[in-house]
């Protein structure tokens, strides 16, 4: 097998990228329980309710279209197995080099929201219709903060020319210091934590799915099964790939040339930032739906722009 | 296999209860000290998700409908827990013109949990006791 192949099956996508994922949700809950005074689940609780979802019955409802219900949590699922493929990870593997990378992070970071939209859609019930409007509304008040971040990273590396590959982005951080500890990202960097929250939906923004109490678990309802198992494995992806753009774009330190130790400090760093998500998870309730999106509206886009004006300062010199 | 009856997944379901029971029953997942989820449970908001259906409340004539939507959508197998003595004998309610309980009318109850209302440590007992019953429907479906 060619190396390409290995990394896109096994490390550090495909088989890896799979099981570490799963591992760090249940360590999230295992973190929540305990700061409830709980003991919690098992490290391997995910695995082993993806492996029971797989063994349970699939019921398709019968107003929902079917090929489409069946097929849409392969969107996310394969958009995300691809971007793990893709993305570099800081000092432990050299990803796909491209020079415009950022610009694919961007479009592919949008397929798992895509994927439950298409499949709340098709699945022909009214609570997946409500959540599937609230899950859109959410992706574009978190998106444009993004695309902000981005550019605004994208203009520091390249000195007012935009630089979209994520290895020359690296390498500046590499020699000039991480963004973690440069002043003027500071805001941006607050800004991408509220928007690492929104994307995973974790509280404060638990408002499409998994909120019982207003709208049962939303485009999720009508799955059961291998498809449910496949959004269950998605979302769990999406951290991991939000967890190395976070070391991409503010703290890819590497501790030494040394392959094993930056792996491991590569997990510590990932641990570091799921300790933070835990810690909102459990002191946080959610925002009711426009709550949520005005907050998302107002706040982690200003201080995005905030970033972007102190960059463009910074770049004529003035600051 | 066994591994899997470690996962259960609970639905919960109010079929006119008084709440009493309902209160309960999200102590024994939410609040400290009361823990169900070290069992790997997890409440789903989707009967289509779950395999153990928790159940509270007297059939009332009004619920008795969304009561057999649920039961018709949980996928197999699944096992029944009635929570409270409502739905197990309807309780002071029992001869109401309002209830169309109790709950073995409808399905075969699996466990029963007695008590106005049940302690957590019951409840927790109670599903600890499905999860055998669960395991013992997957052998038998094999």
């Amino acid at each position: 097998m060619s190396a390409n192949i290995i990394n896109f099956l096994i490390f550090p996508g495909g088989v890896f990228a799979v099981l570490f994922a799963l591992i760090l949700v249940s360590l999230e809950r295992i973190l929540v329980a305990r700061l409830q005074g709980r003991i919690g689940p098992v490290f391997y609780q995910n695995i082993i309710d993806i492996v029971k979802l797989f063994n349970k019955e699939t019921l398709i409802p019968k107003d929902a279209k079917d090929f489409v219900f069946k097929f849409a949590p392969l969107f996310g699922f394969s958009g995300m197995l691809v971007l793990i493929y893709f993305l570099p990870i800081p000092g432990v593997y050299s990803g796909v080099k491209g020079d415009y990378d950022l610009i694919i992070l961007i479009y592919f970071l949008a397929l798992p929201a895509i994927s439950y939209i298409i499949g709340g859609g098709a699945s022909s019930s009214p609570y997946a219709a409500i959540s599937v409007s609230r899950e859109l509304k959410l992706m574009l008040a978190y998106e444009s903060a993004f695309i902000i971040i981005a550019i605004t990273i994208a203009l520091y590396v390249g000195d007012g020319k935009g630089v979209f590959s994520l290895k020359k982005i690296i390498d500046y951080q590499l020699q000039h210091g991480a963004f973690l500890f440069d002043w003027k990202m500071w805001p941006a960097f607050v800004a991408f934590l509220i928007v690492l929250l929104a994307a995973l939906e974790k509280p404060p923004f638990e408002i499409a799915h998994h909120n019982d109490a207003d709208i049962m678990d939303g485009y999720l309802i009508e799955y059961s099964g291998a498809p449910l198992a496949l959004f269950e494995i998605t979302s769990a992806l999406k951290l991991l790939v939000l967890s190395i753009v976070f070391q991409i774009f503010f703290w890819p330190s590497t501790l030494s040339g040394d392959l094993f130790i930056n792996f491991l400090w590569f997990i510590l760093k990932t641990i570091i930032l799921l300790g933070f998500i835990g810690i909102t998870h459990a002191t946080f309730a959610s925002y009711r739906a426009d709550q949520g999106f005005k907050f998302l509206l107002k706040v982690p886009l200003v201080l995005a722009i905030i970033s972007l004006i102190l960059v463009l300062l910074s770049i004529k010199g003035l600051i | 296999m066994s591994i899997i009856t470690r996962s259960p997944f609970l639905f919960r379901i109010n079929t006119g209860s008084c709440n009493g029971c309902d209160v309960e029953l999200a102590t024994t997942a939410m609040i400290p000290r009361y823990d169900v989820e070290r069992l790997g449970c997890r409440y789903t908001g989707s009967p289509k998700h779950a395999d153990i259906l928790l159940v509270t409340g007297p059939i009332t004539a009004r619920s008795k409908s969304y009561l057999v939507e649920v039961l018709d959508e949980l996928p197999n197998p699944f096992v029944v827990v009635a929570v409270g003595t409502c739905p197990t004998s309807c309780g002071i309610f029992r001869d109401s013109y309002a209830i169309e309980g109790p709950l073995d009318k409808y399905v075969q109850v699996d466990v029963n949990v007695p008590g106005c209302p049940p302690r957590p440590q019951a409840i927790i007992d109670g599903v600890a006791k499905a999860l055998e019953i669960w395991k013992q429907k997957i052998r038998n479906q094999k």
